[in-house]
C-alpha cells in the first residue's frame, strides 16, 4: 500500500535517522588491503581446494584463473574503486561465496560488472554485489548456478544501466533465489534449458528478459515495480508457473510481455495493478504452435490483456479477470477473433460478466462478449484516459449501450464465462491492524459529526419555535 | 452561544455583536434549519446507503486478494462522490438567500444589527457544517463496514479520500451561494445550480474530451483545462493519494506526474481551493451591493 508522499517522506526522514544513529554505533572500517593478498592465497592453493578469504576490504580487480572456492566467509570485501571488472572468472569449476563485491567501474562501452565468468560450471552463491554496472555476468558459461545473491544496481538513470544478471551462450544454468534491485534488465541471451526459481527483481526496466532463449521454465520468481515484469522476445518453449508480477507500471507497464514466441504456456501467475497485465505482440509467429493461458489471476490492472490484432492460435482458460479497468483491448483496431476464450466448455472468469448462471452449473449462460465505447476511444485517442473513473465515462458507456449504432464491436467471445471466480483463496482473515485503525477511523467520523448535532444543534431550554424552516 | 439564550429566541440580536460573532450566530441559526430540514435527512441517509454499499461491493474484490488496487468498485465509490456531494452543495447553497428572499425574511435579517458580510458568512458556515457532517455520517457509517470486514483500503488514504471530499463540497457549496444571492427566487437558484451541476459533472468533461480530439489538444492543454474543474481536481487528488502518482490517467496523467512531481497534489488542491473561495468572495460583494433585492 503506498501512502501519500507526505506519509512516505517523513517515514524516509525517519529511517535515515535510524541508519545515521546505527552507523555512528558501527566500529572504524578495517585498513584497506591490496587485492594482491587474495592473489597470492590463489596462487598458493591447489586446483580444488577451498581458499578462507579474511575478513576485510581487499582493494583493485581480480582475475581467478584456477578451479578454487573462493570463500569471503561473509567478511571479505572486494572493492573495484570504479575501475573495471571487480572479478573475473577465467577457470572452470570456480565457486564464489559469501563475499562482498562492490564498485566496478561505469563506462558501459566496456561493460565493467561485479563477477564476470568466462568459463562454465561456476557458482556464484550468497554474496552481495552493489554499485557495480553489470551485477553478474555469465558469459559463455554453460552449466553455472547463480544463487541467493543480493544485487544491486549503480545509482543511474535507467538508461545507463547495466544488467543485474546477464547470460550469454551459457545452457543449462540454475538462477534461483536471487534479489536484484534497482538494474536494467534481469537478462537472458541464446540461453537455453535453464531453472529460474524464486527470484526477486524490483525497481528496474525488465525483471526478466529472454532474447533467443528457449526451453526453460519460470516458477515462483516476484517481479514488482519494473517497466515490464517479464519480457519474453523470440523465444519458444517457455513455461511461465505461480510468478507473481505486481505494480510493473513503467513506459510499456507489462506483467508479462510477449513477443514473437511459440508454445509459451502461462499458468497460476498472479497479475496484479500493472498498466498490463499480459502484453501479446504477434505470439504465436509460426504455423503449428500455440500459446496457452491457464488458470492466472489477471486483477486490477488497467488493462487485463492487451493484444495486436494479429495475435491468434492462443488459448486462455480458467483465469480471472478481475476488476480491471479494460478486460481485454486489441492495440489499435480489430478484434481478438482467432484466440479461443474457452477450453473444453471452461471459459475465464470476468468480473464485469453481465450474464447469469441459471442452471448453477458454474459456467454462465450468456456468452460474455465485452462492448466499452469508451474503451473503444481509448484506443484511438490515449489522451481520453485522463477521464476514467469519472461520471463523464459512464454517460458514454450508457450511450454506447443505449443506442445500438454507437454500439462498438466485442473484443472477444468468452461462450463459456466462469460464474464464480477459479483459483482466488480467501486470504483476507480476521480484521488486522488496519481493520482496527479503521474502526478508529469510523468513531472519530461518526463522533465528530455527533458533536456537532449534538451540541449545536439542539436548541436547549428553548421552545421548539422555528425560524423559516426550509425542506 | 448563550448570551444568545438567555435575551431571547434565536432570531433577535440585542445589541451589535463583533464580526466572528454575528458570523457565529448567523451559523447557529443555519445548521439548526438544516437539520430540521428534509433535505439533510435525505442527503445524509442517501449518501450513507450508498457509499456503504460501494465499499461493501469495492471489499468483495480487493479483501479477497489482500490487495489494495484502485479496480473498478473502489472506483465507484469516486463516481458515487462526483455525483452526489455537488449536487448536495450546489442544492444546499443555491438555497439559502433566494429562499430568505422569496418568503421575505431576508429583509427581517438584514435589520439585525449586523453587516451583510456577516448574515452571508454566517449562512455559508452553518451549511458547510450541515454538509460536513451529512458526509462523516456517511464516511463513518462505511469505514465502520470496512473496519468490520477487514479495511482493504488504507487508512490513510481513507482520510484523504474524506478531507477532499469535504473540501469539494465547500467548492460547490461556495459556487450554490454565489447563484443563489444573484436568484430572485428559489426554483430559479435551484434550476441553475442544477444547470451548475451538470455543467461541471459531465457537459465540461464531454466537452473537453471533444475538444481535445477535434483541435488535437496537446497534454499540457489538456491538463490545464481539466484541472480547472473542481470534480477533475477532486479525482485526481484522490488518485495521487492512493497512487502516488496519475499514471492511471494516461499521457496526460503521466505528463502530470513527471512534470509536477510533489507539487502536483498542492496544485490539485489550490484548484479546489480556489473554488472555494472565489466565488464565496464574488457572492459577498454581489450580496453587499443587492441585498435584498
Amino acid at each position: 500500500m503506498r501512502g501519500p508522499t507526505v506519509y512516505r517522506t517523513a517515514g524516509a526522514i525517519v529511517l535515515s535517522l535510524l541508519s545515521a544513529r546505527g552507523a555512528r554505533g558501527q566500529a572504524a572500517p578495517p585498513e584497506p588491503r591490496p587485492v594482491a593478498e587474495v592473489r597470492a592465497l590463489i596462487d598458493a592453493a591447489g586446483a580444488g581446494e577451498v581458499v578462507r578469504v579474511p575478513a576485510g576490504v581487499y582493494q583493485g580487480n581480480l582475475i581467478v584463473s584456477k578451479p578454487v572456492t573462493l570463500d569471503g566467509g561473509a567478511g571479505a570485501v572486494f572493492d573495484g574503486l570504479g575501475e573495471g571488472t571487480v572479478i573475473e572468472v577465467r577457470a572452470e569449476g570456480v565457486t564464489i561465496r559469501g563475499c562482498t563485491v562492490r564498485a566496478s567501474g561505469a563506462d558501459v562501452t566496456s561493460e565493467p560488472a561485479g563477477v564476470r565468468v568466462l568459463a562454465g560450471s561456476a557458482t556464484i552463491e550468497s554474496n552481495i554485489i552493489e554499485d557495480t554496472l553489470f551485477g553478474v555476468d555469465l558469459r559463455e558459461a554453460p552449466d553455472s548456478v547463480v544463487r541467493g545473491n543480493t544485487i544491486t544496481g549503480k545509482e543511474l538513470e535507467p538508461g545507463r544501466r547495466g544488467d543485474g544478471v546477464r547470460l550469454w551462450w551459457s545452457h543449462n544454468c540454475v538462477i534461483e533465489g536471487n534479489t536484484v534491485r534497482g538494474v536494467r534488465d534481469m537478462v537472458f541471451w541464446y540461453s537455453e534449458n535453464l531453472r529460474l526459481t524464486r527470484n526477486t527483481v524490483t525497481d528496474s526496466r525488465y525483471g526478466l528478459h529472454f532474447m533467443y532463449s528457449h526451453d526453460t521454465t519460470l516458477e515462483d520468481n516476484r517481479l514488482s515495480h519494473n517497466s515490464v515484469g517479464v519480457y519474453l522476445m523470440y523465444s519458444h518453449r517457455i513455461s511461465l508457473i505461480g510468478n507473481s508480477m505486481l505494480n510493473n507500471r513503467g513506459a510499456s507497464g507489462y506483467g508479462v510481455g510477449l513477443k514473437d514466441c511459440d508454445d509459451i504456456v502461462i499458468r497460476r501467475n498472479a497479475l496484479l495493478a500493472n498498466r498490463v497485465g499480459v502484453y501479446v505482440d504477434n505470439s504465436p509467429s509460426s504455423i503449428g504452435s500455440s500459446g496457452l493461458f491457464e488458470s492466472n489471476t489477471i486483477a486490477f490492472n488497467e488493462i487485463g490483456l492487451l493484444a495486436t490484432p494479429n495475435t491468434h492460435e492462443n488459448v486462455f482458460t480458467g483465469n480471472a479477470f478481475i476488476e480491471n479497468e479494460e478486460g481485454a483491448a486489441t492495440h489499435g483496431r480489430g478484434r481478438l477473433a482467432s484466440n479461443a476464450f474457452a477450453r473444453a466448455g471452461v471459459g475465464n472468469y470476468w468480473s464485469d460478466y453481465a450474464g447469469f448462471d441459471l442452471d448453477a452449473d458454474g459456467i454462465g449462460d450468456l456468452a460474455h462478449e465485452p462492448r466499452s465505447l469508451f474503451g473503444a476511444m481509448l484506443a484511438n485517442e490515449p489522451n481520453l484516459r485522463l477521464f476514467v473513473h469519472s461520471p463523464a465515462q459512464q454517460a458514454i458507456e450508457f450511450t454506447g449501450r443505449a443506442l445500438p449504432e454507437l454500439r462498438p464491436e466485442s473484443v472477444l467471445v468468452d461462450p463459456s464465462p466462469l460464474a464464480l471466480p477459479p483459483t482466488i483463496g480467501t486470504a483476507a482473515a480476521g480484521p488486522g491492524a488496519d481493520g482496527v485503525r479503521m474502526a478508529v477511523v469510523a468513531a472519530v467520523l461518526l463522533s465528530m459529526a455527533g458533536a456537532c448535532v449534538l451540541g449545536m444543534g439542539i436548541e436547549r431550554g428553548l421552545p421548539a419555535a422555528k425560524s423559516g424552516g426550509r425542506s | 452561544m448563550s448570551t444568545a439564550h438567555a435575551h431571547a429566541g434565536p432570531d433577535t440580536f440585542p445589541a451589535a455583536p463583533s464580526l466572528l460573532g454575528g458570523i457565529g450566530r448567523f451559523a447557529l441559526r443555519e445548521f439548526r434549519d438544516a437539520l430540521a430540514s428534509k433535505w439533510f435527512l435525505l442527503y445524509t441517509i442517501a449518501f450513507t446507503v450508498l457509499a456503504v454499499g460501494v465499499s461493501f461491493l469495492s471489499l468483495s474484490g480487493i479483501g479477497s486478494h489482500g490487495f489494495a488496487g484502485f479496480g473498478r468498485t473502489a472506483a465507484g465509490l469516486l463516481n458515487l462522490i462526483m455525483l452526489v456531494v455537488p449536487l448536495m452543495a450546489l442544492t444546499a447553497g443555491a438555497g439559502s438567500i433566494a429562499g430568505e428572499r422569496e418568503r421575505g425574511t431576508l429583509l427581517y435579517l438584514l435589520a439585525q444589527p449586523v453587516s451583510r458580510t456577516q448574515v452571508l458568512l454566517g449562512k455559508y458556515l452553518g451549511l458547510a457544517i450541515a454538509l460536513v457532517c451529512s458526509l462523516c455520517i456517511g464516511f463513518g457509517v462505511s469505514a465502520g463496514m470496512l473496519a468490520w470486514r477487514t479495511g482493504g483500503v488504507g487508512v490513510g488514504s481513507y482520510a484523504m479520500l474524506v478531507g477532499l471530499t469535504a473540501l469539494l463540497a465547500l467548492a460547490m457549496l461556495s459556487v450554490g451561494v454565489l447563484i443563489s444571492v444573484t436568484s430572485r427566487r428559489t426554483a430559479v437558484a435551484t434550476g441553475a445550480a442544477l444547470f451548475a451541476w451538470l455543467t461541471l459533472v459531465f457537459l465540461s468533461d464531454l466537452g473537453l474530451m471533444a475538444g481535445s480530439v477535434l483541435f488535437k489538444l496537446r497534454v499540457q492543454e489538456i491538463f490545464g483545462l481539466a484541472s480547472a474543474n473542481p470534480l477533475q481536481s477532486f479525482k485526481m487528488a484522490v488518485i495521487v493519494s492512493m497512487n502516488a502518482s496519475l499514471d492511471v490517467l494516461g499521457p496526460v496523467g503521466a505528463y502530470a506526474s513527471h512534470t509536477l512531481g510533489g507539487a502536483l497534489p498542492l496544485v490539485l488542491t489550490a484548484s479546489l481551493v480556489t473554488w472555494a473561495t472565489v466565488p464565496l468572495a464574488a457572492a459577498v460583494v454581489l450580496f453587499a451591493r443587492r441585498g435584498s433585492v
